[in-house]
């Protein structure tokens, strides 16, 4: 080995690290480790000045290696690495000690012992930071195409940016139609504009771009690729209708014979025919037929639809059609799903007939639903004279979800309007907390009470049918604690909204899976930085937007949309996007070909060759996370930048008595 | 010692039940005053008590009626969004407000206590022993009031007889055992009351 020249730098972090870790100290104790030349301490490395310093002693000091212990690679490492690269030094010969998170701010208590903790990490550095190897960033080319999977608001909003900006985009939906949770909704807080009138243009614009390939009725069933080139498979479920000859005009389902509960689009609350358009404004436009309650499926009769269509487009044997895509990047906006109250036995939802979620709600109040609009109990004609609306339903509560679903508060205030407006009714609404935090939120929030609605600060303990008093007779009674007056309440009502929270959807760990973008505690996609970087995942050419990322409202959802169709658009326009070069490496002449591997590899980046009888990596898709470096029982997997000799380094360097030359002890 | 005195009512409170870091999380929302059965009786709703132990309020605290109201059904526990033990923290309430001989409601603490003497001598709790003895030796006076006598006969007399009232005690099988496990249980306590 060549002479090695390790320059070490101390940052004060102000007083973050300063306050806590003796930082003179620690860079004067630096100076005496092996191969050190220089060892200096700065109140803020990432500034400037300091990037500039560690320029000028590369150049002056001939530095083949460079360590900054300051804070975590998270945050700067991206920074020294290029101060490196501007000075001539390979950017993989430098190496970070956090002393930050894992020194002064963990063990704000002990100052010496953070001050050694903080030399062992400094030694560890310096003594692994002399192993590494000038590694150079992979390039690879960028696929203009975009997937797109899931067609809600955030969706369509993605879908169409990038469509505009002139690249293709493949947009999959599970449903029948686009539009997702919005098209069901009737009012949008906090403007009362009516959800249909806002959406149905962007749901037309999506269904007729030229740049935008609608798959509807499909779903992914396979990734495989990396970023850039993604190869994606894609299920076009049969509608057993021909979308080239089928005009939409309706006849097919007016004529058909079989009426089939809605508990998709009506939320059970209205019917469709076997053969159905989910709503008028569905895009697209074409029906489908429903094979588990189509007569012709169950006795080979009927075929009425058949007989009506004038274009002859009904295909009773159509099958579903695999499609492949070729893709660079893909976006997740497969949304949320809403809370089952059945779960919360005390609400009495199922039970007790007149208890309706919001969805439901959202239906009875649409003019284009069930009702036409018009607020009824569930008997179809009976208006509720009072109305309870039960907030936070699932939601805060560590029973069931402990995360605030964000909308509920203002949708709330939103039925109360409705209900009042319409039937006139005295509405209560029971909170825990009102959250009113957008533009424009807390004015509706005023309106609202203005309007005459009644807030009782109180998470309700019971909805029951069981009377105590005559008045409470044939009424459904709220039990709760009124917290303001600090008494126990009961509050007879005709009717009861519950605002079922948000929750991840029942498969997003598993689509989470498919496409490399993991689930957090609470069941949503996780973002690669929560404040930062809330639209991108782990996986490079995978992003997130809408309600799959957390619980968020429409005007959040066409934001994060728009968002990632910008990151998309970025990686589009400079045409090669740099991988980082840490990754794992198979030596093919010592492989076994066990492939044990294989399965390990939670990227899906080694695949076994059966010509050559060993397994390879495909460096685009690794994440140079290691565990095939310790699956591999014949240890003949390395892992760049985490090389064996690397990690001992690093371990002898801990080692080191950090004690020796110690501080006095005042 | 120091650090004792120096310690707050929710730091006591909090050590002295399993599980009570909860406590610091209590939203407010009150399902538990909301789900209570006896909440009407309560001077302050479970959710009221946590906050005032929060506030450092001890006097208040320890002198309400509340934690001698708690029939320990466990609805509140159940219900509690945040999975905060109230029952349990109702029973080290109690045992502060004895321990320190600070309570407004000294029937319940001897109501308490006649209780708990039939179910360590038994197992069990018994009614009508402990209907008769708690009157009998704590509040003589009153229970001889003729009207009382009436009262309360009467509605012994109805109790009894839809089975629900039996005169004779039950005790549990190896009641030793429990008696040894509650004898064990009794020196750990003191020997911490000492630390």
């Amino acid at each position: 080995m060549s002479e090695q020249r390790v320059g070490v730098y101390v940052c004060h972090c102000g007083h973050n690290i300063a306050g806590t870790v003796d930082v003179e100290h620690v860079a004067e104790w630096s100076a005496n480790l092996p191969n050190v030349v220089i060892s200096r301490d700065n109140k803020f490395m990432c500034a400037s000045t300091g990037q500039e310093q560690i320029e000028e002693d590369i150049k002056e000091f001939d530095l083949t290696h460079v360590v900054v212990a300051s804070c975590s690679p998270h945050m700067h490492e991206k920074t020294f690495r290029n101060a490196c690269a501007r000075a001539g030094l390979n950017p993989y010969l430098f190496e970070m000690a956090n002393i930050r998170e894992h020194a002064s701010w963990v063990h704000a208590s002990d100052k010496d012992g953070a001050t050694n903790k903080a030399k062992s990490l400094v030694s560890a550095a310096v003594h692994r930071v002399i192993h590494q190897e000038p590694l150079q960033p992979m390039q690879v080319d960028i696929r203009p195409e975009t997937l797109v999977v899931g067609g809600g608001i955030a969706g369509i909003q993605t879908a169409l940016e990038i469509a505009d900006a002139g690249y293709h985009v493949y947009l999959v939906e599970r449903e029948p139609s686009i539009g997702g949770h919005m098209a069901m909704f009737d009012k949008t807080f906090p403007t009362l504009d009516c959800s249909a009138c806002i959406l149905t243009p962007k749901m037309f614009d999506a269904g007729s771009h030229p740049h935008i390939t609608l798959l509807s009725y499909s779903e992914v069933e396979q990734v495989d690729g990396y970023v850039g080139n993604f190869t994606v498979r894609v299920r076009r479920k049969a509608r057993h209708v021909d979308e080239d000859l089928c005009t939409g005009c309706g006849s097919c389902w007016e004529k058909c014979p079989i009426k089939v509960i809605d508990t998709v689009f009506e939320a059970g609350l209205g019917s469709r025919k076997a053969i159905y358009r989910p709503f008028p404004q569905a895009v697209p436009k074409y029906p489908i037929i429903d094979v588990e309650n189509c007569t012709y499926y169950k006795s080979g009769k009927c075929r009425m639809c058949e007989k009506v269509c004038p274009t002859e487009a009904i295909r009773f044997d159509q099958e579903d059609e695999i499609l492949e895509v070729e893709v660079g990047n893909i976006v997740l906006a497969t949304g949320f799903q809403l809370f089952d109250p059945r779960r919360i036995p005390n609400y009495g939802y199922g039970r007790l007939e007149n208890v309706f979620t919001n969805l439901e709600f959202e239906r009875l109040s649409n003019a284009a639903g069930p009702t036409e609009g018009k607020i009824v109990l569930r008997d179809g004609v009976t208006e509720p004279e009072s109305v309870a609306i039960v907030h936070c339903v699932g939601s805060r509560d560590k029973n069931y979800n402990s995360h605030c679903s964000a909308i509920c508060c203002m949708a709330s205030l939103k039925f109360a309007h409705l209900v009042m407006e319409k039937t006139g009714a005295k509405v209560y609404n029971f909170y825990i907390d009102m959250r009113s935090i957008s533009k424009g939120y807390e004015e509706f929030y005023h309106r609202i009470m203005e309007e005459g609605a009644s807030f009782i600060r109180g998470k309700v303990s019971e909805i029951t049918d069981a009377a105590h008093t005559p008045e409470e007779e044939g009424k459904l009674i709220l039990v709760c604690e009124d917290t303001l007056i600090g008494r126990p309440r009961r509050v007879p009502v005709d009717m009861v909204i519950l605002s079922a929270g948000l929750e991840p959807r029942a498969d997003a760990q598993e689509v989470g899976y498919m496409f490399g973008a993991g689930c957090g505690d609470t069941g949503f996609f996780t973002e690669r930085h929560p404040k930062l970087d809330p639209v991108a995942t782990v996986t490079e050419g995978v992003f997130i937007a809408g309600a799959c990322q957390g619980a968020k409202d429409i005007p959040d959802s066409v934001a994060q949309g728009a968002a990632a169709a910008a990151r998309v658009l970025a990686t589009i326009s400079k045409k090669q996007v740099n991988l980082e070069p840490v990754r794992a490496e198979i030596d093919e002449s010592r492989c076994s070909g066990c492939r044990i591997c294989n399965n390990m590899c939670p990227y899906h980046a080694i695949d076994f060759i059966e010509a050559d009888g060993v397994s390879r990596v495909n460096p685009a898709l690794c994440k140079g996370c290691g565990t095939c470096v310790a699956a591999c029982p014949s240890q003949v997997i390395n892992g760049a930048h985490f090389t064996f000799d690397q990690l001992i380094a690093e371990i002898d360097g801990i080692m080191v008595d950090v004690t020796a030359g110690a501080l006095e002890v005042v | 010692m120091k650090a004792a005195e120096k310690s707050t009512l929710f730091d006591r409170v909090v050590k002295a039940t399993p599980g009570g870091e909860a406590l610091a999380q209590c939203l407010q929302c009150g399902s538990c005053g909301g789900s209570c059965p006896s909440a009407v009786d309560m001077d302050h709703s479970p959710r009221a008590l946590f906050a005032m132990i929060n506030a450092g309020m001890e006097d208040e605290v320890l002198g309400s009626n509340t934690p001698w109201y708690c029939v320990s059904c466990y609805a509140c526990t159940t219900r509690c969004p945040q999975n905060i033990p109230i029952t349990d923290i109702m029973y080290t309430l109690k045992q502060m407000a004895v321990q320190r001989g600070h309570y407004d409601h000294p029937h319940a603490i001897k109501f308490s206590e006649t209780f708990i003497g039939f179910v360590e001598q038994r197992g069990r709790g018994f009614e009508f022993g402990l209907a008769t003895r708690y009157h009998l030796f704590h509040r003589p006076k009153q229970f001889l009031q003729p009207t009382q006598v009436f009262k309360m006969g009467a509605m012994g007399a109805n109790m009894m007889r839809r089975q629900r009232l039996p005169v004779r005690p039950v005790s549990i099988r190896e009641i030793d055992q429990l008696q040894a496990i509650l004898a064990k249980a009794k020196v750990v306590a003191a020997k911490e009351m000492q630390a």
